[in-house]
């Protein structure tokens, strides 16, 4: 009991220290309108740095793992939630891979799948039942979705990063980003839940491994594979491996030699399609801002808890409009990365949409005080600007 | 076989020589005495008026420097492009280093002269504009090497006819329906053929350099302006009057030192905010001015009306496209790239424009909330939507946009006139009924 109440406090004080943390970074920028994406940056950097801290303070004295060569061990948070054993730590909705080395959290697509089937993990390390282990990754994201919302998205995912580098560096060289259609993007945004309703029945039925005596598929390395489906098929799998081998942090060589020789399933770490699928993205978001996060699953179960139904009206972050002070410039439509329509064509109110990744960008371009606004639990906390004046 | 149409069949008949220069000559002497005496009531309405406006009074006179100058700018070899609304993108002719300017016009004389071939029920800005050509009397319109011409009511369109037998006309098709998706591309098109055609006429390329210079050059402007603005927002530091001439001579004046001025301006009324030194009372009714845009100089006989009559109103902003609508809207670039430059002009031009020629599903609601936010904002106490007949766009939306008031309790006085000077006295009593009935109100 004792135990009990003590984990919550921890967990109180983390979720707390967490919302501090951000509400005195956004309080910050609230006077520096122009500099915000700067800032987003540099908070996108630094969330990569806590997601892979192990991969920092590795060097100096962590653990190894030895079947990686030289990659340090993870320094998971939250091994342990509500007295019971949660070895794969917390769960969080943003790329936070769960092949990388270093990491401190989890990634829910990762834990979804595997814990979908109850009897996952035999082995005596997960000691909380199957369904237990479900109930605290999909409540974790839930409730981090209801705070954060895509804010995640916005600020926090290293593969968002990777794209906004990409976009950065198309900048640098003065090419035009091209646009999707509406209609098209329209479809990637209805094709997300597509992926997740097949990731999800797909994890479950394979992992039943057989249904009523017929075999599915059978005890075998394949079987590893496809249990786990979607993570075949993310593009920032081999994004994070392939950065860490090439640091020295993961042994690329263990990496391949866990194959069963399949083309398309070159190792555990790495497959093929994996690797297609992150050049198509690659190349793709060099010349489509964000091009991934329009069709991202990830994204799409987040915007499922923040923009949907009831938790749309418990959502705690929101962009809001003033009806009288647009002009309909059309600004926030244009400098929108994933092309939001919204909050342009939307009237006055909550303009916050699932498509949304909430990286505020409309809101630091639009030149209309307080025309476009921020609202954190319904406090105003950033707002459009004049940025006219900001600009000396 | 020249067919008939070509058979000399301009819309202004031939005049003789020495009539024209007649005209010409008392027309000019009776403008420069109403600018005079605009002047003259300005410095008397606004006793302590700062020293900054003496360069705006200058400039104002559409027959003095301004006009030399350019004058002089055409010899060492500028191009000058003129244009008749707003919808001409400004940053184009900058960063082709030709001399933007604005050629409506607002002489009363030169609308009389245009009845002579004009029915009256013709907007009076149309036939002013025609009559000066008769009698080339715009400075501007005559040192213009081309002219972008915005086919925004059906009055604009056939002046450009007119207009047409004398300089080279740029038309300009504003889509009508302006945010639907596919007629922001057919405006960025047209917005294209401006720029080849400024290429053309001024042999310079606008490039990705000289059109950000351009770009940033209008964006302090619009950033002089909304100081500007700003000021009148509180306790009347400056007089409507001033403000409007202020805002209205950057149409033809240098940007970049019309920046400058503006900017001076506002540092001599920001410490005149701190030391409390009004213009006038602060408890005068608060007015705010849409419909017909305004003209210098002839037509500030509505503003002087407004803040000479008794009791006294200010206009503290309007709704006109001589007015704060000119630079209230920057361009907003995302990426610098020379199609996001070209993209971001398009929008500024059309999407945020407010003009009445617009409409949608809902009607042309971007007017109404610009109305709306700007009465909030400036703590508006009454609006005078002024319309001269003939102007047939704004005379229409009147009635909606009245609901639209009467429901926030705003109460509005629709102000019909010519362009004449004769209604004056008549047009004072309905005025001053008007802001007798807003201070009425105040006292509650
Ligand atoms: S492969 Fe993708 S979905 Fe799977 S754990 Fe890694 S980041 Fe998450
Ligand atoms: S949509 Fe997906 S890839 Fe994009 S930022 Fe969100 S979680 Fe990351
Ligand atoms: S940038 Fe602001 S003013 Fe312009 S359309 Fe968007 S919300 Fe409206
Ligand atoms: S709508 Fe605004 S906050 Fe949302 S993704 Fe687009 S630019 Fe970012
Ligand atoms: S005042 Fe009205 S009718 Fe006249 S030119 Fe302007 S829009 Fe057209």
């Amino acid at each position: 009991m004792l135990e009990i109440i003590a984990e919550t406090l921890r967990a109180t004080i983390a979720v707390a220290l967490i919302l501090a943390g951000s509400l005195a970074i956004l309080i910050w920028v609230r006077n520096n309108t122009r500099k915000l994406s700067a800032l987003r940056l540099f908070i996108q950097i630094a969330a990569v740095a806590v997601i892979f801290l192990g991969l920092i303070i590795g060097p100096f004295g962590l653990e190894r793992w030895s079947y990686l060569g030289t990659a340090p061990k993870d320094i998971t948070i939250g091994k342990e939630i509500l007295g019971r054993p949660y070895p794969d730590g917390l769960t969080v909705p943003t790329f936070s891979c769960y092949y990388a080395s270093g990491r401190t959290a989890t990634c829910v697509i990762w834990q979804l799948q595997s814990y979908l089937f109850p009897n996952y993990g035999t082995s005596s390390i997960y000691l909380t039942t199957g369904l237990e282990r479900l109930a605290i990754a999909v409540g974790l994201l839930v409730v981090i979705s209801v705070i954060f919302g895509r804010f995640l998205c916005g600020w926090i995912c290293p593969f968002g990063l990777y794209m906004d580098l990409l976009t950065r560096l198309r900048k640098a060289l003065k090419i035009r980003h091209w646009t999707l259609s509406d209609r098209v993007n329209e479809g990637l945004r209805q094709a997300r839940y597509l992926i997740i309703a097949a990731f999800l029945i797909l994890s479950f039925l394979l992992g039943m491994r057989a249904i009523a005596g017929v075999e599915l598929i059978s005890e075998s390395e394949l079987g590893r594979y496809l249990e786990i489906p979607f993570c075949q098929i993310c593009p920032a799998k081999p994004l994070f491996v392939l950065v860490e081998g090439a640091l020295g942090f993961m042994d690329v060589d263990y990496m391949l030699s866990q194959t069963i020789g399949d083309f398309a399933l070159t190792g555990w770490y790495l497959t093929s399609i994996n690797i297609v699928i992150l050049g198509v993205v690659t190349v793709g978001s060099f010349m489509i801002r964000r091009l991934w996060c329009r069709i991202c699953p990830l994204g799409g179960l987040i915007a499922l808890f923040s923009r949907f139904g009831p938790f749309k009206k418990i959502s705690l972050i929101k962009l809001t409009k003033v009806e009288e002070k647009c002009t309909k410039c059309g600004i926030c439509k244009r400098v929108c990365p994933p092309q939001v329509t919204e909050v342009y064509e939307d009237k006055g109110g909550d303009v916050t949409v699932s498509s949304c990744i909430l990286c505020f960008r409309c809101v630091e371009m639009c030149p209309y005080e307080g025309c476009l606004n921020v609202e954190f639990a319904g406090k105003p906390i950033y707002k459009s600007k004049n940025w006219l004046n900001e600009e000396e | 076989m020249a067919s008939e149409i070509e058979k000399g069949t301009k819309y202004i008949p031939e005049m003789a020589q020495t009539e024209i220069d007649d005209l010409n000559k008392s027309i000019k002497t009776a403008s420069l005495k109403v600018i005079e005496d605009n002047i003259e009531r300005m410095k008397k309405a606004w006793k302590n008026r700062p020293q900054a406006m003496e360069y705006f009074d200058e400039i104002s006179n559409l027959f003095g420097k301004r006009q030399e100058e350019i004058k002089q700018q055409k010899t060492a070899g500028k191009k000058v492009v003129g244009y008749s609304c707003i919808f001409a993108p400004i940053e184009m002719i900058l960063a082709a280093d030709a001399i933007p300017v604005r050629v409506g016009s607002g002489w009363y004389d030169t609308a009389k002269l245009g009845d002579r071939i004009m029915p009256v029920e013709i907007c009076p800005v149309i036939r002013s504009t025609v009559g000066a050509k008769m009698v080339s009397l715009s400075p501007f319109l005559e040192l213009s090497d081309a002219i972008v011409m915005p086919l925004t009511c059906d009055g604009r369109t056939k002046l450009s006819e007119i207009l047409a037998d004398y300089k080279p006309i740029w038309h300009m098709n504003p889509p009508r329906v302006k945010d639907d998706p596919h007629t922001l591309g057919m405006w960025k098109q047209e917005i294209m053929v401006i720029k080849e055609k400024i290429e053309k006429l001024t042999g310079n390329k606008i490039t990705r350099k000289n059109l950000k210079e351009a770009i940033e050059k209008m964006q302090q402007a619009t950033k002089a302006f909304r100081r500007l603005q700003d000021l009148r927002k509180g306790n009347p530091v400056i007089n409507g009057r001033d403000a409007m001439l202020v805002n209205q001579t950057s149409l033809w004046d240098d940007v970049e030192r019309w920046t400058q001025k503006v900017n001076e301006l506002c540092d001599e009324l920001e410490k005149r905010v701190e030391q409390k030194e009004h213009s006038t009372y602060p408890d005068t009714p608060r007015v705010m001015l849409t419909g017909t845009p305004m003209i210098w100089p002839d037509s500030w006989k509505v503003p002087n009306l407004i803040e000479e009559s008794n009791p006294q109103g200010l206009v503290v902003v309007d709704e006109q496209c001589s007015g704060d609508r000119i630079l209230y809207d920057p361009v907003g670039v995302d990426e610098w790239t020379m199609s996001d430059m070209l993209d971001a002009i398009s929008e500024r031009y059309l999407m945020a424009c407010t003009c009445p020629c617009f409409t949608s599903e809902h009607g042309n609601e971007d007017r109404i909330n610009w109305i709306i936010d700007r009465i909030k904002e400036y703590k508006v106490d009454g609006v005078i939507y002024y319309v001269v007949r003939g102007c047939i766009l704004y005379a229409m939306e009147y009635q909606r946009i009245k609901r639209v008031l009467d429901k926030m309790n705003i109460p509005v006085y629709y102000l019909d006139t010519e362009y004449t000077r004769e209604d004056v006295g008549q047009m004072k009593t309905r005025v001053e009924a008007f802001l007798e009935m807003l201070e009425a109100r105040m006292d509650i």
